[in-house]
C-alpha cells in the first residue's frame, strides 16, 4: 500500500514539471501561433546549464535561480533574431526553424558535455528521505512538487491577476484585437517566447538531479509537452496542471507494475482520451 | 512531365555512377517516402511530422514477415503498403479532428507513442539494436542479392508510385485535397466531407510511406530504431521543403539533395547534425520555396537578361 501511495507521489512531482513543461510551450504555441519544436531542446539546456553553475559556483541555489533566467535569455535571442522573421511564414518553414535550432541546440549539448549522459546529486540537505507516516520519501522530490506547485503558482498570479497577464490571455484569444488597442504585439510576443524558454529551463533544472542528465532528454520532453498541451489546451493553465498530473501518475503506476510500457502510457492515455474528447479535457478547438 | 520524366530517367541511370548503389537506392525509397508526405503537406496543406510511424511499422512488420516466415518479395511489398496504409487510418482518424498546430503535435505525439512501443518491444523489434536479418528474397527467378539489380528494382517501383501519384493528384480527389487545402471551410460547404478526404490523403499517404519502408529495410537488410523515430519524420519533412512542396517533383528533388549530403556529410563528422540545424535556419531565412524555387527565381533571371 505505501509503495503504491509512494509511486502516486512520484507521479504528481513528475506531473508538475510536465505540467511546467506543457503552460511554458503553451503560452509560446498560443501567442505566437508557431509550432515550437526547440521546446524540448531548451528543457536540456536549462538542466545542463543547472549542473554546470552548481558545479561551478559549488551552490545548488544560486544555479537554480541562473539557470532558467540563462535559458530565457537564450530565448529572448532565439525570438529577436529568428523567429521575429518568421511570423508571416507558414507553418511548415517555422517548424522547420525551429526543428533546426533543436538540432543545433542538442549537438551543441553533445559537443560541449559530451555524448554520455552523467548524473547530478541534488544539494546536501535535500538529500535522503522525510519520513511521511505511511512512506519513507525521497525529500528531493518533495523538494520539486513545493517548488513546482509555487511555480504553478506565480503562473496563475501573473496570468489572471496582473494587467500583463491579462494581454497575453487576450494575446491567445485574438491578437488583431490586442494591436488594435494599442498594445505592442512584438513586445508581447518576445515575453511569451522568453517566459516559455524559463519554465522550460526551470523544469529542466528541477529534474536534472531525479532524472540525470542525457543528450535526448529534451526530444522525450518534446513529445511529452505536446501531450500536455493537446490535451489541456492552448494557454489553459488549468488544463496543463490537469493534463501533466494526469499522465505523470498514470506513468509512475504503470512503472510500477509494467516498467517497459511506463513512456508508452504518457500517449496511450492521450489518444484514449482523444478518442473520447477529440477536443481535448478542456479544449472548445 | 515530358521534359522532367527525361531528366529522372536521365538520373536514374546515372546515379549509379556517381555514388554507391546502396546510396542510389536510398535516394529513390526516400524519393517514394516523400511522394506519400507531399499529398498531405503540398496538396492537402497537412503538415504531418509523423509519417515514420507508417514507414516504420511497415519496416517492421514486412522485415519479421520476410526474416520468420519467408514470405515472398511481392507479399513482402503488399504487406508493407497495407500496414502502412492501416496505421495511416489509425494515427489519421485521431489528428484529422483537430487543425492546425494541433494537428502537427498530434502527428508527432502519436509517432512518439509507436516509437517506444518498438524501442521497448525489444524480442520482436531489437529495441536500440534495430532488427537485422531481413533478407531479400529472389522475385519470378531475379535475384536481387546484387546491389544493382536490387536497385534497377527500386527505381521501377519509384516510376510507378510517381505515376501513380501523378494520376491521384490529377484526379478529381487531388483537386478536392487542394480545395481542402485552399479553403477548408468552402470545401466543407460546397458539400464535401473534408474529414473524411483528410484521412483518405492520410491513408493514401501511408500506403506509399509503407512501400517505402519495406524497400528501405529490404535494402540495407536491417529495420533500424530511427525508422520509427521522429528523426525519419523530420527528414521527410526537410527533404520535402528542400525540394519545394508546392509541386510533384519537389519531394523528388528534395530527397535527391537530402540523401546525398547526409550521407556525405555524416561520414564526416559524427555531429553533422549541427550543420543540419544550421542548414534548416539557412534555408528558412533565405530560401523558402525550396530548391524549384531557387530554380525558377534563376530562370526568370534569366529570361529578363536575355529580354534586355
Amino acid at each position: 500500500m505505501s509503495f503504491i501511495a509512494a509511486q502516486i507521489l512520484n507521479g504528481i512531482a513528475t506531473g508538475m514539471l510536465y505540467a511546467l513543461m506543457g503552460l511554458g510551450l503553451s503560452l509560446v504555441t498560443g501567442v505566437l501561433n508557431i509550432p515550437n519544436f526547440a521546446h524540448g531542446a531548451l528543457f536540456a539546456v536549462g538542466a545542463y546549464l543547472l549542473a554546470t553553475v552548481a558545479i561551478f559556483l559549488g551552490n545548488f541555489w544560486l544555479a537554480l535561480l541562473i539557470a532558467p533566467i540563462g535559458v530565457a535569455l537564450l530565448g529572448l535571442v532565439i525570438e529577436y533574431a529568428g523567429i521575429r522573421r518568421l511570423y508571416a511564414a507558414g507553418h511548415d518553414y517555422q517548424l522547420l526553424f525551429t526543428f533546426g535550432l533543436a538540432l543545433i541546440l542538442s549537438e551543441s549539448i553533445i559537443l560541449i558535455w559530451g555524448p554520455i549522459g552523467s548524473s547530478y546529486l541534488p544539494p546536501q540537505i535535500l538529500r535522503g528521505g522525510l519520513d511521511l507516516g505511511f512512506t519513507m520519501y525521497p525529500k528531493y522530490r518533495l523538494f520539486v512538487m513545493a517548488a513546482a506547485g509555487l511555480l504553478v503558482f506565480a503562473a496563475w498570479l501573473f496570468l489572471e491577476k496582473t494587467r500583463y497577464g491579462a494581454i497575453m490571455r487576450a494575446g491567445i484569444e485574438n491578437k488583431e484585437m490586442v494591436s488594435l488597442l494599442g498594445i505592442d504585439i512584438q513586445w508581447l510576443f518576445t515575453v511569451a517566447f522568453a517566459l516559455g524558454a524559463y519554465l522550460a529551463g526551470i523544469a529542466g533544472a528541477l529534474i536534472a538531479p531525479i532524472r540525470g542528465l542525457s543528450p535526448t532528454m529534451g526530444v522525450d520532453m518534446l513529445g511529452i509537452a505536446f501531450v500536455v498541451v493537446a490535451l489541456g489546451g492552448l494557454g489553459n493553465l488549468l488544463g496543463a496542471i490537469v493534463a501533466g498530473l494526469i499522465i505523470g501518475v498514470a506513468q509512475a503506476l504503470v512503472a510500477a507494475y509494467w516498467t517497459e510500457a511506463s513512456t508508452v502510457v504518457i500517449y496511450a492515455v492521450m489518444a484514449a482520451v482523444l478518442l473520447v474528447r477529440p477536443q481535448g479535457l478542456f479544449g472548445i478547438r | 512531365m515530358k521534359r522532367a520524366l527525361v531528366f529522372i530517367l536521365l538520373a536514374i541511370f546515372l546515379l549509379p555512377l556517381a555514388v554507391r548503389p546502396a546510396i542510389a537506392s536510398e535516394i529513390w525509397i526516400f524519393a517514394i517516402f516523400g511522394l506519400g508526405l507531399n499529398l498531405l503537406l503540398g496538396y492537402t496543406g497537412l503538415l504531418s511530422f509523423g509519417q515514420s510511424t507508417f514507414f516504420g511499422s511497415a519496416a517492421y512488420v514486412a522485415g519479421f514477415l520476410l526474416k520468420h516466415y519467408g514470405i515472398s518479395t511481392l507479399l513482402a511489398l503488399a504487406t508493407g503498403v497495407g500496414v502502412g496504409a492501416a496505421s495511416a487510418a489509425v494515427v489519421g482518424y485521431l489528428c484529422v479532428q483537430r487543425s492546425g498546430l494541433y494537428f502537427i503535435m498530434l502527428t508527432f505525439a502519436l509517432n512518439q507513442l509507436f516509437y517506444f512501443t518498438a524501442y521497448q518491444w525489444t524480442s520482436v523489434t531489437g529495441g536500440e539494436d534495430g532488427m537485422p536479418g531481413v533478407p531479400r528474397p529472389a522475385l519470378l527467378g531475379i535475384d536481387f542479392s546484387s546491389a544493382l539489380v536490387y536497385y534497377a528494382f527500386v527505381s521501377a517501383l519509384f516510376l510507378i508510385s510517381l505515376f501513380l501519384m501523378k494520376r491521384i493528384v490529377e484526379s478529381p480527389l487531388g483537386k478536392i485535397l487542394q480545395a481542402i487545402r485552399e479553403n477548408e471551410v468552402r470545401a466543407e460547404a460546397v458539400g464535401y466531407d473534408v474529414p473524411r478526404f483528410k484521412l483518405l490523403a492520410f491513408v493514401i499517404g501511408g500506403a506509399f510511406s509503407g512501400l517505402a519502408g519495406v524497400l528501405y529495410a529490404m535494402l540495407f537488410g536491417i529495420v533500424p530504431l530511427e525508422a520509427i523515430s521522429f528523426v525519419f519524420s523530420g527528414n521527410v519533412v526537410f527533404a520535402t521543403l528542400i525540394g519545394g512542396s508546392g509541386s510533384l517533383y519537389g519531394p523528388v528533388i528534395g530527397s535527391f539533395v537530402f540523401i546525398w549530403l547526409s550521407e556525405s556529410m555524416s561520414t564526416v563528422w559524427a555531429r553533422w547534425p549541427l550543420l543540419l540545424g544550421v542548414a534548416f535556419v539557412i534555408v528558412v531565412m533565405f530560401f523558402r520555396g525550396g530548391v524549384v524555387e531557387v530554380f525558377t527565381r534563376l530562370r526568370k533571371w534569366q529570361f529578363s537578361r536575355q529580354k534586355t
